[in-house]
């Protein structure tokens, strides 16, 4: 069996499915009686979940480079 | 994005309307940007974003939809990016820096069975938008987004929010795939750790 530490060494490549079939099964096997891990990959879930609606910085200057870029193209034409 | 919306899109492009442009501009230069800071480094990443549109708007007739829209915005960024300011890789991705709030590393566990010696705290929220209604806790994140090495953190917002494929991570930035994923667990983990700290202290 996985040790926590092993459990969390590969928890990214769990996330991204980057693991063999074999040790995905492992780490179901350590996740189904390991409740901290369990915690710790809902919470590594979460982070994701939160990373992806985080706000971005909005873009400056949007008008003026689509601006430039509007003419750049109707120069080309 | 769909391909039709692309098809839709690029012909108003090609005919030089500006809305168009501020519709292109918004949904993909952050996604541009992450790329230019991955290869460039923060220094020059404006001016490559900057080279990628010309770069961009000149090549527009040439795009053929083989590729999405997106793919093909990154690539031409990815290559501006290269052309000019390619940084010496390996000393980055020995690079890494320490993180505020650390990381979940060797001391949380214990040496004797390797099984959690602090376990996870848990956290107060169990959703995404409960998490970043705390203006702290956004802030937090984003100061510690910054604090990892130009690699780390656009290998995450290429992952995370711009939801990149890792093979498409790995070409764009010319890394292999076990890189990209030390990188984007490295990443995890520190960003992992200012969420505890966080939700453990109520402080950043």
């Amino acid at each position: 069996m996985l040790t926590c530490k092993e459990q969390v060494a590969r928890s990214s490549d769990f996330l991204d499915g980057q693991l063999t079939f074999r040790e995905r099964l492992l780490v179901r096997h350590h996740l189904m009686f390991c409740p901290n891990c369990r915690r710790f990959i809902r919470q590594m879930r979460l982070l994701q979940a939160t990373l992806r609606i985080m706000p971005q910085a909005p873009v400056q200057d949007v008008d003026a480079l689509a601006e430039r870029l509007a003419a750049e193209r109707r120069k080309d034409q | 994005m769909a391909v039709a919306d692309d098809a839709h899109l690029l012909e108003r492009l090609l005919k030089g309307e500006q809305r168009a442009y501020k519709e292109l501009v918004s949904q993909y230069q952050s996604a541009m940007r992450a790329v230019a800071y991955a290869i460039a480094g923060q220094r020059h990443a404006d001016e490559v974003v900057q080279d990628a549109w010309l770069s961009v708007v000149r090549n527009l007739p040439k795009f053929e939809g083989r590729s999405s829209l997106k793919t093909w915005l990154l690539t031409i960024t990815a290559n501006a990016a290269k052309s000019r300011y390619k940084q010496n890789r390996r000393e980055v991705l020995l690079d890494d820096l320490p993180s505020p709030h650390g990381t979940i590393g060797d001391e949380r566990f214990s040496a004797d069975d390797g099984h959690w010696a602090v376990a996870p705290f848990a956290w107060h929220q169990d959703t995404p938008e409960a998490l970043l209604t705390e203006d702290e806790l956004r802030k937090c994140l984003e100061h510690t987004l910054l604090s990892l090495s130009e690699l780390q953190s656009s290998v995450l917002v290429l992952r995370e929010r711009q939801g990149l494929e890792l093979e498409e991570i790995c070409n764009l930035l010319t890394l292999s795939l076990s890189n990209v994923r030390v990188l984007l667990h490295r990443a995890r983990l520190k960003v992992f750790a200012t969420v505890e700290h966080f939700e453990e202290t109520g402080e950043c």
